[in-house]
């Protein structure tokens, strides 16, 4: 298992907000973490990505223990995330957010950039990186000046420049229209193709059924079902939880 | 690039000329106390504008940088360059340690933490009398260099160079790690930033650059009292940097000498003067919130 979690729970103040979840993430899958608004989905994503420390449970990244682990050492490990609520850096340009994005992958001590300044290294592969996200035309404008649709995009090519083994994205759908969608989707799958392990927590059940091999539903905090996009479909539970109580039986 | 370069060659020539165009001595003194406020500027630019943390404490790195060198060179007969050395290392670790608890705190918490660290040390230096005199003051020092054209041109020579290093490094991949945690904490952290460590170098750098100007001030006034290092110090720096445009280079070095020579050219204006410099920085922080430096490339783009 690429990322394994056993029993983790997390409060606020009295509001549970996941209890007891245990997944398993197999390598080298898109796994899809879907449920209601307010079922916990966002909260598991910051429990793995070290945002959150659990309050129970263990979790591990391959043979690594999580736990205790901050956001910014999980990054070196090879895992990377994008944010439901975008959070770019909006005053930097296009290019400068995926640069930062190869923090972990320079290693030259400081001492020498006093000297040298600017190596441009890492700026072909940013580039490289815009031109998949379909920015290399903008990359010289601010972030911030961006449509909504493109930020998110901005967002998943910064975080790829980490060059991660499992990508999380938090809604990457949001606010997007159709086409938006459809080239995210795609962009998703080709993730995938490159060898990345992808978790991705979604309302659009379009995307998630059509680019997820395993589905996780949570509700209230809590797991409610495990399997395949077309089990996921036909379970009555999940129905019951999206439409209300009164069409469960 | 090349326009780069000859901006560079003017500003070395200027700068040479400078002691020759202005020959009174009290007009030299003055470009003395310009150029220590250039290296104020750059030093909390880098962690203000470049890294996002209000730091209210440089007064304190700039006092310390002061008291450290005269000290050990009044008391204990040290030779200045290698008093200088320990004072600014003094203040590089004494920015450190601000920095390990500070760290944490964000925005005002961290302005006030920043305020408390240099009214102590403000205190220490009135209070601990054995070793800093006090209120009484440090008599009789000496400056590095004999003449004031020369220490204009040792401690320009300073900022210069002070200010090539900063610019390589804001330009280089560190630069993007300070700018992504001044523009967004978490999402640097998203990205494997460690953002406590890298504001703590920040503060570091910072706080040893207010040390190296603090080392020439002694010699150049030619007495040591606390009151040159309150905390009002701290927000005049913070003018500078706000005034002239902060998170850029340029900026702040404007906003230095504009505010070294803006309080002399009014002292014509008497009593007026202090109302007249307050209006002043108040139009400008109202009309160019991105300082004159902005103003400026703002005006050149509509003019094209």
């Amino acid at each position: 298992m690429m990322l394994q979690a056993k029993g983790i729970s997390k409060s606020f103040g009295g509001v549970r907000a996941v209890q007891n979840v245990s997944i398993a993430v197999p390598a080298n899958s898109i796994f899809a973490l879907i449920g209601p608004n307010g079922a916990g989905k966002s909260t598991l994503l910051n429990l793995l990505s070290g945002l959150y420390q659990p309050d129970a449970g263990s979790l591990h990244f391959e043979e690594q223990n999580l736990i205790g682990l901050p956001a910014h050492r999980r990054v070196r490990l090879g895992m990377a995330r994008t944010f439901q609520k975008i959070r770019l850096f909006k005053q930097l340009t296009l290019l400068e957010n995926v640069l930062a994005g190869f923090h972990i992958h320079h290693d030259t001590p400081f001492w020498k950039y006093l000297v040298h300044g600017n190596t441009g290294r890492f700026r072909e592969e940013a580039r490289e990186l815009l031109a998949f996200v379909g920015l290399e035309a903008r990359s010289g404008e601010r972030a911030g000046a961006l449509p909504y649709g493109k930020q998110r995009m901005l967002e998943i090519a910064r975080a790829l420049a980490t060059r991660p083994r499992l990508f999380m994205l938090d809604e990457p759908a949001a606010g997007l229209n159709a086409a938006e969608v459809e080239f995210l989707l795609q962009r998703l799958e080709e993730i995938g193709r490159r060898g990345a392990t992808v978790i991705v927590v979604e309302h659009n059940m379009d995307l998630v059924m059509s680019v997820a091999h395993r589905v996780f539903v949570m509700d209230h905090g809590e797991p409610l079902f495990e399997g395949t996009p077309r089990e996921v479909q036909s379970n009555p539970a999940v129905i019951a939880a999206y439409l209300g109580g009164e069409f469960a039986s | 690039m090349s326009a780069r370069r000859i901006y560079f060659v003017v500003s070395i020539l200027v700068l040479a000329a400078l002691p020759w165009l202005i020959a009174t001595p009290y007009w030299r003194g003055i470009l003395v106390l310009c150029a220590m406020n250039v290296l104020l500027a750059l030093s909390l630019n880098l962690v203000l504008g470049y890294t996002g943390q209000l730091n209210l404490g440089q007064s304190a790195f700039f006092g310390i940088g002061a008291y450290v060198s005269t000290v050990l060179i009044k008391s204990y007969g040290w030779n200045f360059w290698l008093a200088a050395l320990v004072a600014v290392g003094a203040a590089g670790l004494l920015g450190l340690a601000l920095a390990a608890f500070a760290v944490r705190l964000r925005g005002h918490y961290l302005a006030i933490a920043s305020l408390g660290f240099a009214v102590i040390t403000y205190q220490v230096l009135v209070n601990w009398e054995k070793v800093t005199q006090g209120v009484r003051g440090i008599y009789g020092i000496m400056p590095p260099v004999a003449s004031t054209p020369a220490l204009f041109y040792l401690v320009a020579g300073i900022a210069v160079l002070v200010y090539v290093l900063i610019d390589n490094l804001v330009r280089s991949p560190i630069g993007e790690t300070l700018r992504a945690i001044r523009e967004d904490e978490v999402s640097a952290a998203s990205l494997g930033i460690n953002a406590a460590l890298w504001k703590a170098f920040a503060f570091g750098i910072g706080a040893a650059i207010a040390g190296v100007a603090g080392c020439f001030y002694p010699g150049f006034v030619g007495t040591l009292v606390p009151d040159a290092f309150n905390i009002i110090e701290s927000f005049t720096m913070l003018a500078m940097v706000i005034v002239g445009g902060m998170g850029t280079m340029v900026g702040p070095v404007v906003g230095a000498i504009v505010l070294t020579f803006l309080p002399e050219l009014l002292r014509g204006f008497g009593e007026l003067r202090l109302m007249i410099y307050g209006l002043a920085l108040t139009l400008v922080v109202l009309f160019m919130p991105g300082g004159m430096v902005q103003a400026w490339m703002a005006l050149r783009a509509r003019m094209r």
